[in-house]
């Protein structure tokens, strides 16, 4: 005998059977609806919150350490508590030899000039940096191009200027290929660029000018002199891996107590944003408990609702029972009419959840910065679903055996 | 219509039947009984006296203790709940004085659900259903629901969907009981009809009247058999019976 699951008779009675309570359907199917769209939401919304956040470190290495110079806090090798030092190119370039864990690095220096063209003047912070500047913190080029290797090697009197002080200086024509004043020293300005996002080193690009670190060294005189020295480590690797070997290199090139870590400041600004990393994951499964719970509840709905359907149909079983239904005939009628109820409002909770965070992404869409991620993946709504299947079986799996248990004796005689 | 009763359908010996509890109740005791092939049965008997019971474990709805039950040649013991599902289904047409229709079906539907349940195709039951609605008569409420018929047309769709899968015999618990007197006479003559084209009846029946139409009437005092009475005569029929 074939079961009674394919007939078609058996989908048109669920149907039936849930048309008849429409109230009761539609409140359950709410329940259920609700729970899956809350989660559908708060999975997608909680990856978007993240790129929304994210967004303000675009562009910005997060993988980043560093370190420059402070005064000494111990007496040390005829160096007086409170003594100042500086940091070189001889001790970067020793710092990039030895260091487990350098990717990209870049010496940087830095102080404030005034900029000028023609009779247009702006006060900018300027910057001295290499080449590998623009993949720790990658700028948007607007016109021309960045500092290269080639610049910082030549000591070329090139500048790339921010957004904001090209504008000042040159308003809508292009600065590229002119020259510009740097407190009376002149520069052929090779770019325009600014930042991505918030997220800065030191100064705000769009108000800044950058030189080649050379070409600044030079230019004000500072000899060998690195303000300080920036650094990302390879993915998987972190940044404090280098502090040992900076901290030895800075500490014997520069009579520095190995005891005195004031005097080296070290950061690793990774640990910063590895706690950001566990506030989104504690963001997401705090999102994924409370979209669990929703569903959940919708699912002991469900459940509940069965359990009513069967005390309600027990004379009814008790009926198909006499004239030939066999128990598991019964338990597929109450679990059809369960998975039936759980995965159309499911479905339609998932694709609500969905069609919100599609709305949510076109709102929060930055035509530089792309979308920020609101999204439901197919995947993901696909085990959504799946989830529903299998705890809409559940759900109804109890009153199902309740109503497999029935005898017909007892429920031909149920009023 | 002149019938020669063949062969038992049902054939009871020694049963016993005891709902437990504080104080037992032993509600048959050693009841013995045939039913042949082709007989229109009556078994009555007051309240409690254990007539519906007999009739639970006639219909394999209920089980019994002790003795031997054969339907058809099937020993009814100890059978599975799928088992019995499927003999009940195979074997015993059923008609309740409540009619147990399901409310829900049209009158066709309720016809076709045993024959769900055997796995037979939609548009083969439906023909199948159309058939014994038509044998009834109520071709034309096929697609009535039973909350549209009267109380004779619900009770011959009772009849028409106990038909359907060509059982053995119909068990009918108080066929009449919620019905008029106009009404029980015309299903009775509906059973009358049924049994003279062959089919084996039980009706089970507190009302003399009912079990006057019948050709043989078992009365039951307290669990027991009292009396096997053969109204074969009175109701014109040249039966041979051995009971």
């Amino acid at each position: 005998m074939k079961t009674s699951f394919f007939d078609i008779e058996n989908w048109r009675e669920i149907g039936a059977t849930l048309a008849r309570n429409k109230t009761r359907t539609f409140l359950t199917a709410f329940g259920i609806f609700w729970g899956t769209a809350m989660l559908a939401m708060l999975f997608g919304g909680a990856r978007g919150f993240e790129g929304v956040m994210r967004r303000n470190f675009a562009g910005f290495s997060t993988n980043l350490g560093g370190c420059f110079p402070n005064r000494r806090t111990e007496p040390y090798k005829g160096f007086n508590k409170g003594s100042s030092w500086g940091m070189t190119v001889q001790d970067v370039e020793l710092i990039r030899r030895l260091a487990p864990a350098i990717e990209y690095s870049t010496e940087m220096n830095q102080r404030s000039a005034t900029a000028a063209y023609g009779t247009k003047t702006k006060n900018a912070s300027v910057a001295g940096v290499e080449g590998d500047y623009a993949k720790i913190m990658i700028p948007v080029i607007s016109e021309g191009r960045f500092i290269n290797h080639s610049d910082v090697s030549l000591e070329r009197k090139v500048a790339v200027l921010g957004k904001n002080v090209a504008t000042s200086l040159f308003g809508n024509d292009s600065p590229v290929g002119k020259y510009v004043s740097l407190d009376g020293l002149y520069f052929l300005v090779v770019g325009v660029a600014s930042q991505l996002s918030d997220a800065s080193i030191g100064m705000r690009l769009d108000d800044g000018v950058i030189l080649p670190s050379s070409t600044m060294r030079r230019a004000c005189n500072w000899g060998n002199s690195v303000g300080f020295f920036i650094y990302t480590a390879p993915q998987g690797r972190s940044p404090s891996e280098n502090e040992p070997v900076i901290r030895r290199v800075l500490s014997s090139a520069h009579s520095i107590s190995p005891d005195d870590r004031q005097a080296i400041e070290f950061v690793d600004i990774s640990e910063q944003f590895e706690m950001i990393d566990n506030l989104f994951l504690g963001i997401s499964l705090l999102a994924l408990f409370v979209g669990f719970g929703s569903l959940l509840a919708g699912v002991i709905g469900v459940g509940n609702i069965m359990w009513i359907v069967v005390k309600e149909r027990t004379q009814e079983f008790g009926i198909r029972r006499a004239i030939g239904a066999k128990p598991l005939d019964i338990t597929i009628q109450v679990l059809s009419e369960s998975i039936m109820l759980t995965l159309v409002a499911g479905s339609l909770g998932v694709c609500f959840g969905a069609l919100v965070l599609g709305i949510a992404d076109r709102v929060t869409y930055d035509p530089l910065l792309g979308h920020a991620g609101f999204e439901l993946s197919f995947r993901a709504a696909i085990i959504i679903v799946a989830l529903f299947f299998l705890l809409g079986s559940a759900a109804g799996t109890i009153p199902a055996i309740r109503a497999m248990r029935i005898k017909p004796i007892e429920a031909l005689n149920d009023k | 219509m002149n019938y020669e009763l063949g062969e038992a359908v049902i054939s009871l010996r020694d049963i016993n039947k005891t709902y437990p509890g504080v104080v037992p109740l032993h509600v048959l005791k050693d009841v013995s009984l045939d039913i042949r092939k082709g007989e229109l049965v009556s078994i009555m008997g007051a309240s409690g006296s254990g007539k519906s019971t007999l009739l639970n474990i006639l219909g394999i709805l209920d089980n019994y203790d002790s003795g031997s039950y054969i339907l058809d040649d099937v020993m009814i013991k100890d059978l599975s709940e799928n088992r019995a599902a499927e003999l009940r289904n195979r074997m015993i047409g059923f008609v309740f004085q409540s009619f147990n229709l399901i409310n829900y079906k049209n009158a066709l539907e309720n016809v076709a659900l045993p024959l769900f349940y055997q796995g037979v195709g939609r548009r083969k039951r439906n023909a199948l259903a159309m058939e014994q609605l038509e044998r009834m008569g109520l071709a034309d409420r096929a697609h009535h629901l039973p909350g549209e018929l009267s109380g004779g047309q619900k009770q011959r769709v009772a009849i028409a969907r106990a038909l359907v899968t060509k059982p053995s015999l119909i068990l009918a618990d108080e066929p009449t009981g919620a019905l008029d007197s106009k009404t029980s006479k015309e299903v009775m003559q509906v059973f009358r009809d049924l049994n003279d084209a062959g089919m084996t009846i039980v009706i089970v029946t507190h009302d003399p009247s009912v079990g006057a139409a019948t050709d043989r009437i078992i009365r039951i005092v307290d669990g027991r058999i009292e009396t096997n009475d053969q109204l074969s005569m009175i109701n014109d029929k040249r039966l041979i019976i051995d009971c």
